[in-house]
């Protein structure tokens, strides 16, 4: 099986390695695993409290190529947006855009897991519900 | 016709009629070889249980005695059926073999018999699914990967240092005793679910049994791959 030129551009260079201290408010952190191939994935967002914009993304992952280019491609993508926004990513976006194959379609979903899991994490740090609906989430107010 | 179980319906040889159970590789009355049942399990294919403890030493034998029989060889001078129906029947023998002499793989292909989906795959559309990874897992084996990735680096800069490899052989000698634990606890899974084979158990109590063994095979999976991982480090 070939790599698309996307993956193994990802996978050379991959964007955004590294980490952000889990213990800070801004910080949510996602850590998944693909028990089918024993990968796992850590991709941590820094959150400006302000704006609910991710300022900064960062990944560390041990597994395939296409687990390493999707979770690098997802930290490109979720810098920028709204938590909201963010949500919005889905596993086939990554798919399209790395032109993975059937077989690896799992790495695209623990990407869009692991953006799930580190907004997630940062929404219960910040007591922001954690519902689908509400478009603006309401700061937690004293 | 005579039926037995839902599942193996018995069907007539197409040589001399006689009645051959479903799954069946050769008429027992004419030694016929017969066209591959459909959908016919592995087990089947052996005459066993779906049980996960097997008597291998058993298991070889049979395999090399119905080789012997289905061989294609021997039917060289056969009809074009017989022909194809023997290279069809030897090729289900070997994956049958293949599959149920390895303990991981049959343990696998016993899940997937019973309804459990193990490999990856969920679909484009798939909705996410929650994660059935524990958490606790997931940090142990990420902080493993990381400890690995640094002796890994400082290896590959520097000069060989024995302190380095000592840690990496530290590391394989744990890695390989977390195996070991893994595998021993999934031959006392292995037996549980062979006794609710032999009492016929309710389905409340193999389900968890199946729940467990996914969740053993998913800790082997990345326990597998640390060793793997290790060993590559210390083979550079």
């Amino acid at each position: 099986m070939a790599y698309s030129d996307k993956v193994i551009d990802h996978y050379n260079h991959p964007r955004n390695v590294g980490q952000l201290d889990k213990s800070s408010t801004e910080v949510g952190t996602g850590l998944v695993g693909a028990p089918e191939c024993g990968d796992v994935m850590r991709l941590q967002i820094r959150v400006n409290p302000d704006t609910q914009v991710i300022e900064e993304a960062k990944f560390k992952t041990f597994g395939c190529g296409s687990a390493i280019a999707s979770s690098s491609l997802a930290t490109e993508w979720v810098k920028g947006k709204t938590v909201d926004q963010a949500m919005g990513i889905k596993n086939t976006d990554i798919v399209k855009e790395l032109s993975l194959p059937p077989v690896k379609i799992h790495c695209s979903v623990l990407a869009e897991d692991a953006i799930r899991a580190a907004i997630g994490d940062w929404k219960k740090k910040n007591g922001v519900e954690e519902q689908a609906g509400s478009a603006v989430p309401v700061a937690a107010a004293d | 016709m005579q039926t037995a179980e839902s599942q193996s319906v018995n069907a007539a040889c197409w040589s001399c009629g006689s009645a051959a159970p479903a799954g069946k590789a050769w008429c027992d009355a004419c030694g016929k070889v017969q066209a591959p049942s459909e959908g016919v399990d592995y087990f089947t294919v052996f005459g066993l249980p779906r049980k996960l403890r097997i008597d291998l030493p058993a298991l070889e034998r049979n395999f090399y005695r119905m080789s012997r029989k289905l061989h294609p060889d021997l039917y060289a001078q056969a009809s074009p059926e017989e022909r194809q129906w023997s290279l069809d029947q030897t090729s289900l023998l070997n994956d049958a073999y293949r599959t149920l002499k390895d303990p991981i793989a049959r343990t696998e292909y016993l899940l997937r018999l019973e309804g459990i989906q193990i490999e990856a795959g969920r679909s484009e559309e798939g909705k996410p699914k929650d994660s059935r990874v524990p958490p606790d897992l997931l940090e142990e084996v990420f902080e493993l990967n990381m400890q690995l990735e640094e002796m890994r680096m400082n290896r590959k800069m520097g000069e060989d240092d024995p302190q380095l490899r000592a840690d990496l052989e530290k590391a394989r000698t744990q890695f390989e005793g977390q195996l070991a634990a893994v595998d021993s606890s999934l031959e006392s899974l292995w037996t549980r679910w062979d006794t609710t084979i032999d009492n016929d158990t309710c389905e409340p109590e193999t389900d968890k049994i199946k729940d467990e063994i996914v969740a053993l095979l998913d800790r082997r999976r990345y326990i597998r791959n640390l060793v793997r991982d290790v060993n590559e480090a210390l083979e550079t």
